[in-house]
């Protein structure tokens, strides 16, 4: 965009939603230059902060008429780029619409803005019996809209689904200003767009309300701590759990080298020769749960587990998930940076791809440690390395794209719920074929034809060209300003 | 045995490809002279959307019925389109797993059938619908492209989820010819709880009493009007009575067993009448017939138009209330915990449009909610706006995408929401 561009562009903005809604110096902009992934950067030439869903729809409105790509953004946790201004453009914070707009029990749903704080949800249901299942680690933070946008999961997705699976209706800005609703009740009188919009990166629409299905907080837990002398033992017990046909709300592994980092950490007495813990939660109704307890502790010691502790306590139960939720974090002490990658394969692979990530760790001379949702195949290798020494982040990024490319090979994917942003691009056309790329292209053109939402990233451009047009686009002066 | 789908579809020939490639060239074939190509799986929908006029060919996926890869540990499943669910749930069965998808005629119905039409049944409450556990699918768009969507693991970030936005489109954006599900364990045991409800208030009541019972019902059903008044099922339903309640429960035979104690406990508190419990055999029968309900033979010579009607949950007896007073020798079944309720009309088809259009859109339209024909008799001919309702806001969205999956109409023409295109 021209400077003069720019200025009336931002004038007007501000005569909108007021001068303290809208961020244009320099200063002010270098906070939006990236998300959770801080490896490329680029400053918008505009921050907009809208409190209603119809500013957000004049904020797009405008940005049509100058031709000028926005970008829509949460708390900015994305690990993949999801919030990168690639091309510059208007970056819309859903952050100041954070109102819980409607908790109804008997409907079982609550309806929210996109910038309302997954936790926030969960703090305004405690007491009900209710909950909003998605929990991914970033929730203290991340926004409903963000979880929306890259169909979030975390530890619990193996008994209660992704965001995708609690989504009853949403209301969104399409490109061209105006606004959808869909749902909460199903209308069969039409396509189900709510499934595409779910974990569309704000590609399709910004997301600006949301309404989601509400899960009635279990009657009681069990939840169980196994130590195993090797990887492949708990991958073993975890597949013949499932293959008994007991489907824990959560399984999560930690591998040695995070558990020596938790260790170092927050000593909880784990042994630093074990190969790999396991976190395992059964809940329901307390009548199934003795006995089911009782086929997974054996299952874990048929698998050679040294010791299988169970918490007798609810606070024994917070303390054993403490020691999973603040693994990511005690890895910091481990080394000055880190990268969490994220992949999934079949949850029979997993022994597979753990395997080859020590072996690609070894080959890259990257010291790599893991946390995984076993349940569900999904790994988060985290790459350890200094930012400051640019070899070691070379090897990092080599390391990072052999990891997910062997994802890949053992028919899985390369994202189970970071998202492609623009991190993963490059692998869109190593996971799928040009036809069902073409497939994602035609409804991205459906949706959002003038392609100024989120551009450059989930999809690859066709051609490189492709993307620069639409940089080129972004810099001309408006027809109508 | 008939041609499937000549009864309902203006077919000029069947085809019956044996794979992928068949099926690309044929859907190519219709794209080229910009006829209309009807896909068909079991047979057992085709009254589902409205009647198409158009002379096509009939695109049956019945040979791809191959099972593809079974992981069982995975919990994942790959078939073929047209495998029927029966065939499909046999081969779960063997592992003690399933797909907890209620479809009437699972001999017939077929996997690609039941996520075209996606319409959900009793366990929806509890175990979600189809669209919760597709993951995956193989498929053949409107100018002959096969293109996949998904993959085969149950937590996938990567790309627009193209199995969704198929499902519940009634073939009119592609033609599925291969599935990738997500299956569960069987339960070691399923039970039922049926009670009579006096009256609307107390039906309303024992149902948001529901919401905050101890115990996790997989199905919470509302049943009314003749075609349940004997049902011996339903143990005694005193004739003072407007209607029953049955709520499916299902676990370890210890959960199954404490939760039937504790759901008598808070219906007796909540003021319902003595229930009937069904276990096992009994069980599986009642189940059965809730599922079957909207496709059932008509004890009479004439089918019945069933329409399928989406409210939010504290609507529902509102609404079968309602649907009762339009058509009071009707039948109805509730998937109450959910606000989807079918209605097995005692009308005649000429008269369905009025109800519809006069009466009870315009009363759903207030509450939010949607009403469909869910399947009309043979020559019935019920069009596009009686079927389906006016067009939504989100219409021109839909139509584009249409454009882009189907530029030349070919899928389904006639059927669904969608404009014939010009010529």
């Amino acid at each position: 965009m021209t400077t003069t561009a720019t200025a009336s562009l931002v004038r007007e903005l501000r005569r909108r939603l007021g001068a303290d809604n809208v961020l244009s110096a320099p200063s002010e902009l270098v906070a939006y230059d990236c998300d959770g992934y801080t490896l490329e950067r680029n400053r918008p030439e505009a921050v907009v902060f809208p409190r209603s869903t119809r500013e957000v729809a004049e904020v797009v409105g405008l940005c049509g008429r100058y031709d000028v790509p926005l970008v829509p953004r949460g708390a900015g946790t994305s690990l993949a780029g999801g919030c990168l201004p690639l091309h510059g453009g208007v970056v819309v914070m859903l952050t100041r619409m954070k109102r819980i707009l409607h908790v109804d029990l008997r409907n079982r749903l609550a309806v929210a803005e996109a910038g309302v704080p997954n936790v926030q949800l969960s703090r305004a249901l405690a007491g009900t019996g209710y909950h909003f299942a998605p929990d991914p680690s970033s929730q203290v933070a991340s926004t409903l809209g963000g979880n929306v946008a890259t169909n979030a999961g975390g530890p619990h997705t193996l008994k209660y689904g992704v965001t995708a699976n609690h989504v009853l209706g949403l209301e969104a800005v399409l490109g061209d200003g105006s606004v959808l609703q869909l749902g909460p009740v199903p209308d069969p009188a039409g396509l189900d767009l709510l499934g595409p919009l779910v974990g569309s990166e704000g590609t399709l629409a910004i997301v600006t309300r949301v309404w989601v299905r509400l899960t009635p907080n279990p009657q009681d837990y069990r939840t169980l701590r196994a130590i195993f002398d090797t990887v492949d033992d708990a991958t073993n017990a975890v597949s013949a759990i499932i293959g008994a046909g007991i489907v824990p709300a959560a399984m999560e592994l930690m591998d040695q080298g995070i558990v020596a980092a938790v260790e170092a950490a927050y000593h909880f007495g784990f042994p630093l020769d074990a190969g790999a813990i396991a976190v395992i939660e059964l809940d329901g109704p307390t009548a199934g749960l003795d006995e089911q307890q009782r086929r997974v502790d054996a299952f874990c010691r048929q698998w050679h587990a040294r010791e299988v502790l169970q918490a007798a306590t609810a606070r024994e139960r917070e303390e054993l998930w403490k020691c999973r939720k603040m693994a990511v974090g005690a890895v910091g002490r481990l080394s000055p940076s880190y990268c969490i990658q994220d992949g999934v394969v079949p949850r029979t692979r997993l022994p597979e791809i753990l395997r080859q990530i020590v072996e690609i760790a070894a080959r890259h001379g990257v010291r790599i440690v893991n946390v995984a949702h076993a349940g569900d195949g999904n790994v988060h290798p985290i790459l350890l390395f200094d930012e400051r020494d640019p070899t070691q982040v070379a090897r990092v990024l080599a390391a990072g794209r052999d990891l997910l490319e062997a994802c890949i090979q053992c028919g899985g994917s390369v994202t189970a719920e970071h998202g492609i942003g623009v991190e993963k691009l490059e692998f869109m056309d190593r996971q799928f074929a040009p036809a069902d790329l073409e497939a994602m292209r035609r409804l991205r053109r459906a949706m959002d034809p003038a392609g100024r939402l989120n551009p450059g990233k989930l999809l690859p451009s066709r051609s490189p060209e492709a993307a620069c047009g639409l940089a080129e686009t972004a810099r001309n002066q408006p027809q109508t300003p | 045995m008939t041609q499937p789908g000549a009864d309902h579809l203006p077919l000029t020939e069947l085809l019956t490809p044996a794979d992928l490639a068949g099926v690309a060239d044929a859907v190519r074939r219709s794209c080229e002279r910009a006829t209309p190509l009807y896909p068909i799986g079991g047979g057992t929908r085709l009254s589902y959307g409205a009647v198409p006029v158009e002379p096509g060919v009939g695109l049956s996926l019945g040979r791809l019925d191959r099972l593809v890869d079974y992981p069982a540990r995975d919990l994942t499943i790959t078939v073929q389109a047209g495998m029927t669910l029966a065939e499909l749930a046999g081969r779960l069965a063997a592992e003690g797993q399933r797909l907890p998808v209620d479809v009437p005629r699972p001999d017939r119905a077929t996997v690609g059938g039941v996520l075209s039409t996606s319409v959900p049944g009793p366990r929806q409450y509890g175990c979600g619908t189809i669209r919760d556990y597709v993951i995956g699918l193989r498929a053949v768009d409107g100018s002959g492209t096969p293109f996949a969507g998904g993959g085969r693991v149950v937590k996938n970030a990567a790309g627009y989820d193209l199995c969704r936005l198929l499902t519940g489109s009634l073939g009119t954006l592609a033609v599925i010819v291969e599935v990738t599900l997500m299956v569960k364990p069987r339960p070691e045991c399923s039970a039922l709880l049926a009670c009579p409800l006096c009256d609307w208030e107390h039906a309303e009541r024992l149902l948001a009493g529901l919401v905050h019972s101890s115990t996790l019902p997989a199905a919470i059903e509302l049943v009314a009007g003749p075609a349940w008044q004997d049902d011996p099922l339903l143990g005694p339903l005193p004739p003072s009575c407007v209607a029953g309640l049955v709520v499916g429960l299902e676990g370890t035979a210890a959960e199954v067993e404490w939760m039937i104690g504790r759901l008598q406990e808070e219906l007796g508190q909540a003021g319902g009448k003595a229930s009937t419990i069904l276990q096992d055999a009994q069980a599986d029968l009642l189940w059965g017939r809730l599922t079957e309900f909207p496709s059932a033979p008509a004890p009479g010579a004439l089918e019945p138009v069933v329409l399928r009607v989406h409210v939010l949950p504290d609507q529902t007896v509102q609404t079968v209330e309602d649907l009762l007073r339009l058509d009071p020798a009707g039948s109805v079944l509730a998937h109450a915990g959910n606000g989807m309720i079918l209605a097995r009309l005692s009308l005649a088809p000429d008269r369905v449009a009025e109800l519809l259009e006069g009466r009870l859109r315009p009363e759903l339209s207030g509450r939010g909610g949607s009403a469909v024909v869910l399947s009309q008799p043979t020559g019935a001919g019920l069009g596009p706006v009686t079927v389906w309702g006016p067009r939504g806001p989100a219409h021109a969205l839909m139509q584009s995408i249409k454009d882009q999956f189907d530029p030349r109409h070919v899928l389904n023409r006639g059927r669904f929401v969608f404009a014939s295109p010009t010529r």
